[in-house]
């Protein structure tokens, strides 16, 4: 199963609508299921859920053997913290799919570090949709506890230099 | 309960959503001290209410003037409440207000930039530099970029 998921906050009809094509036209060897959001288009060539709730969400992240997204930061790293090849699609500030092009700087980077596949348009999608059965992603590892020390350390100094 | 007068209060700020939801990831950092919750929307309160007290101060950025007064009222109004001896915040707009206003009171401020600022640092974050006490950022050639930065890994 490719779980389609383009996240919640605002619709994404242009990713959504992309694959629903690309399926129509070409039909497609494995099945597809999406979160879609608050998106109103609504695919004809597969299934697709408003909203999962966060276990079931999760759980189709780790039975999906890959996963097509928006550029955002959780999918992405949820993605490859199961080691799943990923592909996405950044949202535009042009199209008013999010209100700056910070998703397209996210994914260019993690598309440099060998983590991810990116389309950036819908005419690339094709093509990227093809690579991400055989693309193995670049491990990475977030290490919250190097952040979470740190700040723990100055939190102490600060506690300390109180009581002196 | 005796209070602990040398116990640290610590104000921990983020806009609902992504910058949220990276600071709870440290939650456990801030265990033992006095933690106030700052936040722009309800979503997630009921959570953050586990952990200690919260104010909702709402949504504002730069396109809606009257709405960034409004905020800048509450935030104000939760700093000289609280009178927190440090802020610790991922942004955004809020984040830079509370670190601002809590410095003027003679607070400390900790700044963890979101992942996402990727090629640099976010406005907000950009502004609080000068006068964070520690300001880590998650691209590690974020902190070759900037003086004052330091990168120690990503929160996600």
């Amino acid at each position: 199963m490719i779980f389609l998921t383009v996240g919640t906050q605002f619709p994404f009809d242009r990713l959504v609508k992309a694959v629903d094509e690309l399926v129509g036209r070409n039909g497609f060897d494995e099945q597809i299921f999406a979160q879609i959001g608050d998106s109103s288009y609504q695919p004809q060539n597969f299934k697709a859920i408003p909203l999962l709730e966060k276990k079931v969400f999760d759980k189709h992240i780790s039975e999906a053997s890959c996963i097509v997204s928006h550029a955002g930061i959780g999918t992405i790293t949820m993605a490859l913290d199961c080691e799943k090849p990923i592909l996405v699609m950044p949202r535009l500030k042009k199209y008013g799919e999010v209100v700056n092009d910070h998703q397209v700087a996210i994914a260019k980077r993690f598309e440099e570090l060998g983590h991810i596949l990116v389309a950036y348009t819908e005419e690339q999608l094709p093509d990227k949709l093809k690579q991400l059965k055989s693309f193995i992603p670049r491990k990475r590892k977030a290490n919250p506890d190097a952040v979470a020390n740190r700040i723990r350390q100055f939190l102490n100094n600060l506690s300390e230099s109180r009581k002196g | 309960m005796v209070k602990n007068k040398k116990k640290l209060r610590v104000c921990l700020v983020a806009s609902a959503g992504g910058h949220l939801s990276q600071l709870l990831r440290l939650a456990d950092t801030w265990k033992g001290y006095e933690a106030v919750y700052v936040t722009t929307t309800e979503v997630m309160q009921n959570k953050l209410s586990k952990y200690g007290k919260v104010y909702i101060v709402g949504e504002c950025n730069r396109q809606h003037p009257l709405r960034v007064i409004k905020v800048l009222l509450w935030c104000i109004r939760a700093v000289l409440k609280e009178r927190p001896d440090v802020l610790i915040s991922t942004g955004a707009a809020v984040g830079c207000i509370m670190c601002f206003f809590g410095k003027l009171l003679g607070a400390k401020v900790a700044w963890i930039d979101s992942i996402t600022n990727v090629e640099r640092i976010s406005l907000s974050g950009r502004m609080v530099r000068h006068i964070a006490d520690l300001f880590l950022v998650q691209w590690s050639e974020l902190a070759e970029q900037y003086s004052n930065v330091e990168y120690v890994g990503t929160v996600i």
